[in-house]
């Protein structure tokens, strides 16, 4: 689909749905004869909105200002973004560590009548006084967007009064869309409207973008680099701790890949449709298949599939010894999986790298890139459960109440609290990806599986707070 | 009236009303509001405060109508309805508290009467009609305890001398509000009395609905509270004090147990008994370890309450110096200022320090980073971490936000609390 027709919701894709309770083996089926419906849930819990995801992609930015045109409760989230770029910083040996610079304009009860225009003049006035910044992203909300302020109108304007600076608005208001990964289609759609341009830019021999949101630790980040320097490319790492230059060599890229596989995956069709860069879309690479899947994908992408194959025999011959003992740990353990798109499907294929057995998956969206997973996972698991869902713990907690899986993979909060022992393939701070990843996570499960005192003994003493009946219900009864 | 601020500390009125309803047992809220506002306002306080959040529900827990453009056009009622509905069907909390989002808010959905659908038939669903974009998480908990003597606390409830309601601490927007509840709670009852703190000791809502019978309301807060403690008094007959700051270390703390013993008149030899057991408990450490911790000149940078306690423990109690202290939360009566003002400069031996009230960091650090005299030591949340490390002062995570550290129930508060502090102020370079 062509960039310009793309409007960054995620459900304006057709055959993507959100809500849906079934199995893996009915869910392929109705996807493969187009029967998967729409539908919604009648009684939900939060969800994350897409504005969060639209401020957390670009946050590590140098020389950048934030503004969020939005009340002050709407930059809450801003702290998982504003820690990562924290500590990040400590990984990377940075002595003096620095605050993002984040303005609110605080939209209030007389914005709501009179409009917050002005509001958002004085903030991006103050960011260009204070930091003179390359670039101010400025952040559109809920509140913003049905009181109809245009913040593209005014960033215009202000472009011309600050000429120095580029000024990107983002249209992420959180009622547009359910699917939390639509923010970061709404960072790239003004990314490319604001800073690239389409302007021709010249071609840099084996530079390769590597896309990478805000949850990818420093020591991904190396590991990731260090692979695709063994194929020879030098590597764009964005926009994560990147910076407006960077940025601009996006287009003078020979190929581009992604870590994650809901971040720049529309912004990479742009790319190849605007400026003809072929690219790799493939998985989150956690685990050896899906490791070696995104390997050989960027791969062939710049022609070293030979190369390739001999890094990945190499490297499987030393990894495979190890990945051999974690498996006598962990073979058969029967596993529930909740997470995002990208980790929720890497985790199911990295727990067939050990041994163990689906029983249930959790995931926010079902479409095409699901249903390929789907297939795959289909073939070397039984039957197992899948709920499509944006977390919702309720309906995750009778699931595994009623499954009672030996391991639970996600947010560990209320799994822990059945006593099902828990671990998150999902650690910002820590290595997960890659080969070596594989080993610590495969560690970290074997070990919590050998020794869940902690979760059974949090059991005995605390209550989730669901009715015992609930229990008994029809965990998909809301969705209709 | 809110301002533009950089790195706001806090959230919105929404996220202050999630803190207090989170740290009350049993008390489920039902947003009706954006799909992400669950997550972005526990995310604003509760997930900035030491890393502790509420055990019943929090973030994505929490029941939400989730209101998308279909509800933004079409107004969202009926989606609240069925959200109420499987809220109280599946969880089993005592009361659910139906908040409004700023979505909710400006299309103007009557959320009152659809929780009177659920009142009427006796589920205890009450509406809390103050929308997201009305103000600050300050506001928050004075709007909850509005709502709570509006339409939850009984009248006519048998008094109790012995009962005294604490207010002022707000939950999570205070990281060591626990801690400090927990150490008023272990002071007061040595005293004999009983006490309401509604957030600890797993109290609910069958607490707040009796707290009518309580015979003084205290405010530990210099500013907070003056609508809801006033109308608590001209609807349930309880009076009220105010203590002008969150009391560290013996002396404002002493002076904290003699204002509550005069309000109640209790008994003068059992309290002077209280105050030097517990001054002896805090010198007999203190009298261990003297001139361990190396003199400094010292910023504070912390809401009010804690802006006052900290100071005048570092100052009166410790003989440190005070420079300058930077009260980084929004007030705006000029009187609260002054009372604020006051308390900080009121100080017995040491010279009294700039008091400024800045809420944007950008301006926090540009005050702390053109004062003239020299700083050794910055109190302050995490965010004021990058100007400490530019200017190379030692600096101590004791105010919110806090991201550094884990807090259970760690307090800097009280007799005890200020031994915690000064703990923490320990410095081996």
């Amino acid at each position: 689909m062509a960039q310009g027709k793309y409007s960054g919701v995620r459900e304006s894709k057709p055959g993507r749905v959100n809500d849906l309770g079934t199995t893996g083996k009915q869910v392929e089926a109705d996807f493969k004869k187009g029967c998967l419906k729409r539908a919604d849930r009648s009684f939900a819990q939060g969800l994350q909105c897409q504005q969060i995801n639209s401020m957390a992609a670009l946050m590590s930015l140098e020389d950048s200002v934030f503004v969020s045109h939005s009340p002050q409760g709407c930059v809450g989230c801003a702290i998982m973004a504003v820690d990562m770029y924290r500590v990040g910083q400590a990984h990377r040996g940075v002595k003096n560590i620095k605050n993002p610079r984040l303005i609110v304009t605080n939209i209030d009860q007389k914005s709501v009548v009179f409009g917050g225009e002005q509001k958002l003049k004085d903030a991006v006035k103050k960011a260009v006084e204070r930091y003179n910044p390359k670039l101010v992203f400025v952040y559109a909300s809920c509140a913003s967007g049905i009181i109809g302020d245009d913040i593209d109108a005014i960033c215009a304007q202000l472009g011309k009064d600050y000429p120095d600076t580029i000024i990107v608005p983002i249209h992420c208001e959180g009622f547009k869309s359910k699917i939390c990964a639509s923010g970061f289609d709404a960072a790239f759609i003004s990314i490319n409207k604001y800073i690239l341009k389409n302007q021709p830019v010249e071609k840099e021999e084996g530079l390769v973008n590597l896309f990478a949101p805000t949850t990818v630790s420093y020591a991904d980040q190396k590991e990731m680099e260090r692979m695709l320097s063994l194929l020879g490319a030098k590597v764009n790492y964005i926009p994560f701790y990147s910076s407006l230059e960077k940025i601009r060599k996006i287009p003078a890229a020979q190929a581009s890949t992604s870590i994650c596989k809901v971040f720049a995956d529309e912004f990479m069709k742009t790319l190849w449709e605007d400026y003809q860069i072929p690219y790799s879309h493939t998985v989150m690479p956690i685990g050896i298949r899906n490791t070696d899947k995104w390997y050989r994908g960027i791969a062939k992408v710049i022609g070293k599939e030979e190369l390739v194959e001999e890094i990945i025999a190499k490297e499987h011959l030393r990894i495979e010894p190890l990945v051999k003992q974690l498996r006598e740990r962990l073979q058969g353990k029967r596993v529930f999986i909740c997470g995002g798109t990208g980790r929720s499907f890497a985790a199911a294929a990295l727990i067939d790298d050990f041994g163990m057995e689906l029983v249930g998956l959790e995931t926010p969206t079902y479409d095409e890139d699901a249903q390929v997973d789907i297939e795959y996972l289909n073939n070397i698991h039984k039957d197992f459960v899948v709920d499509i869902a944006n977390m919702q713990p309720f309906e995750q907690v009778n699931l595994i109440n009623k499954i009672k899986p030996d391991a639970f993979i996600g947010v560990p909060e209320w799994a822990a609290k059945l006593g099902i022992p828990t671990t998150h393939v999902l650690d910002g701070k820590r290595p997960t990806m890659g080969y070596d990843g594989l080993l610590y996570l495969g560690n970290k499960i074997a070990d919590q599986l050998e020794n869940p005192g902690f979760n059974k003994k949090l059991a005995k003493h605390v209550k989730l707070p669901y009715k015992d009946s609930w229990y008994e219900e029809n965990a998909f009864k809301y969705i209709n | 009236m809110s301002q533009i601020m950089e790195n706001p500390k806090g959230g919105c009125v929404l996220a202050g009303i999630n803190s207090v309803l989170g740290a009350i047992d049993r008390v489920c809220p039902v947003y009706h509001s954006g799909p992400g506002c669950c997550m972005q306002t526990t995310a604003a306080d509760q997930g900035q405060s030491g890393h502790k959040n509420s055990c019943f529900v929090s973030g994505v827990s929490i029941p939400s109508s989730n209101m998308l453009e279909k509800e933004v056009v079409f107004g969202g009622v009926s989606k609240l309805r069925t959200t109420i509905q499987g809220a109280v069907d599946i969880i089993d909390a005592d009361a659910y508290f139906v908040l409004t989002g700023c979505t909710a808010g400006i299309i103007g959905d009557d959320i009152e009467s659809v929780t009177s659908e659920f009142a009427d038939k006796g589920v205890p669903v009450y509406p809390i009609v103050t929308p997201g974009f009305a103000g600050d998480s300050n506001l928050g908990y004075e709007t909850v305890w509005h709502t709570f003597i509006d339409r939850v606390i009984e009248k006519d409830v048998p008094k109790d001398d012995k009962l005294v309601n604490i207010f002022g601490i707000v939950p999570y927007h205070d990281p060591f509000w626990s801690g400090a509840l927990e150490e008023i709670d272990r002071i007061l009852s040595k005293l004999g009395l009983k006490v309401n703190t509604f957030f600890t000791k797993h109290q609910g809502i069958e607490t707040i609905r009796k707290s009518s019978a309580a015979a003084l309301n205290i405010i530990i807060n210099p500013w907070l509270f003056k609508a809801p403690a006033e109308k608590f008094e001209k609807k349930f007959n309880v009076p009220y004090i105010r203590v002008p700051g969150l009391f560290t270390g013996a002396t404002d703390t002493s002076e904290f147990v003699r204002q509550v013993a005069d309000a109640l008149n209790l008994d003068k030899d059992l309290v002077e008994s209280v105050i030097n057991e517990e001054e002896d408990y805090v010198y007999n450490y203190l009298a261990q370890a003297i001139g361990v911790v190396s003199w400094k000149r010292f910023a504070v940078v912390a809401d009010a309450n804690n802006a006052v306690g900290i100071t005048r423990y570092l100052a009166n109690d410790f003989s440190f110096t005070p420079v300058l202290v930077i009260v980084s939360e929004p007030i705006f009566r000029p009187e609260d200022k002054e009372r604020i003002i006051a308390r900080i400069n009121d100080l017995e031996y040491a010279r009294p320090p700039k008091v400024l009230f800045l809420t944007d960091q950008y301006e926090i650090n540009k005050a702390i980073r053109e004062e003239e005299n020299e700083i050794t030591l910055l109190v302050g949340s995490s965010n004021e971490r990058e100007i400490a490390l530019e200017k190379d002062i030692q600096f101590i995570t004791g105010a919110f936000p806090m991201n550094e550290r884990l807090v259970f129930n760690r307090t800097y508060a009280g007799y005890r609390g200020s031994l915690t502090f000064t703990e923490d102020i320990y410095d081996n370079l």
